[in-house]
């Protein structure tokens, strides 16, 4: 599972970088938001009031945006875990911040459920301002993370992007995920679609033995020994749980209960 | 734990599917009407030119575009680097807008180079 999963972040992280290199190299003119689903969210708006679209956005932005909505109703975020190369870089760094100070941080419960809501902060401010004071350009691309670092300070791009992007890939170093938990904008917007996403992991209570390793093993703290299904909005389906679960049939994905 | 190729597939599908359907649609990134009146007979040409590629640029070719005598309307499609020009046909036709168009390129020097048109097709 885990190979499998591996496997496919890494053919997407590699075509994102093979796009940036081509891109850096003077090869393109088209950069990583090409292929955005985040921009088809901000095109909606001048899509529907003006029937044009915004700054570099197209319709293959629209359509990911579709797709990446239809997956989400499937198969929960499984997106954050198996495509988003911006998720890949976050997991590896998060992986290799334990291997170096040994473990990993958390907000404890309280203020982390209250931080997981800045990501429609962000949401509503990006779309917001990208519509009135950027007046259609895509101004957000200034502090988006996951553009500054695969255009490596493409256009729109400033200094102080670059203090961003590594203040994030830093927190990110000590707290899982930091960005996809905490500010997001994408994730946001798939919330609630991945609460009633189809595939889940289901827990068997007559074989779990209540060790709790899923829950320790869980980037997105949810409780799942607790659980008979997870249905929490912010499982991105990484099966982690279930590789480390050592009873046999304790946790398996699920369609729907089936 | 064969649910678990459930996710691949699905990513496989709808990534296919994403490109299919973007080619199904097309929404213009620019319309810009001249404020010119209307003639009772208005043709259409396309241009390929690589240097449209967003909004701004689009304004960009509008610009250069309005020093052209005869212009109705400019519509772009950024995804394909198109732009359809509407013209007066008593007053200009496909060739001479290219021409003037790059004639005005050269004008502008390198800045501008990539507003080269690539093809030209008429659609009237
Ligand atoms: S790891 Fe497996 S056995 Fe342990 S609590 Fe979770 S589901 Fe139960
Ligand atoms: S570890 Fe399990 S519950 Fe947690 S995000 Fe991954 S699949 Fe979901």
């Amino acid at each position: 599972m885990r190979v499998l999963r591996a496997l496919v972040q890494i053919a997407f992280l590699a075509g994102t970088v093979a796009l940036m290199v081509r891109g850096l190299a003077g090869l393109t003119p088209n950069t990583c938001e090409a292929y955005c689903p985040f921009g088809g969210v901000a095109a909606l708006f001048p899509l529907a009031r003006y029937g044009q679209y915004t700054c570099r956005l197209t319709e293959l932005n629209v359509s990911l945006m579709v797709s990446v909505f239809v997956l989400t109703i499937a198969t929960k975020k499984s997106f954050c875990s198996w495509v988003c190369p911006f998720g890949t870089v976050s997991e590896w760094l998060s992986r290799a911040g334990r291997k170096v100070v040994g473990r990993s941080f958390h907000l404890p419960d309280r203020p982390d459920r209250l931080a997981m809501n800045l990501r429609y902060v962000v949401l509503v401010g990006a779309l917001a301002l990208t519509w009135t004071v950027w007046k259609g350009d895509l101004g957000f691309r200034a502090y988006d993370p996951f553009y500054i670092l695969f255009t490596w300070g493409g256009h729109g791009t400033a200094a102080f992007s670059f203090y961003i992007l590594f203040a994030i890939l830093a927190a990110a170093v000590l707290v899982p995920f930091f960005w996809c938990r905490y500010l997001c904008p994408l994730g946001a917007v798939m919330d609630p679609l991945s609460r009633y996403g189809g595939l889940r992991i289901r827990r068997n209570p007559e074989a779990c033995t209540d060790c709790r390793e899923c829950d320790r093993v869980c980037p997105h703290q949810i409780p799942i020994s607790q659980e008979i299904e997870v249905t929490a909005r912010n499982c991105t389906n990484c099966l982690e749980c279930v590789v480390e679960c050592p009873e046999k049939g304790a946790l398996e994905l699920s369609c729907y209960g089936k | 734990m064969r649910k678990v190729i459930i996710i691949p597939t699905a990513i496989a599908v709808l990534v296919v599917a994403a490109f299919a359907t973007a080619n199904l649609y097309r929404v213009p990134t620019l319309v810009f009407p001249f404020e010119v009146e209307r003639p009772a007979e208005v043709r259409s040409v396309e241009y390929i030119v690589e240097g449209v590629r967003c909004r701004g640029t689009s304004m960009g070719f509008v610009k250069m575009t309005a020093e052209i005598p005869g212009m109705i309307s400019v519509t772009t499609y950024a995804r394909n680097n198109s732009a359809i020009v509407e013209y007066d046909p008593t007053l200009t036709d496909p060739d001479s807008i290219r021409e003037a168009f790059e004639a005005l390129v050269e004008r502008e020097g390198v800045r501008y180079q990539y507003f080269r048109a690539l093809s030209q097709r008429d659609i009237d």
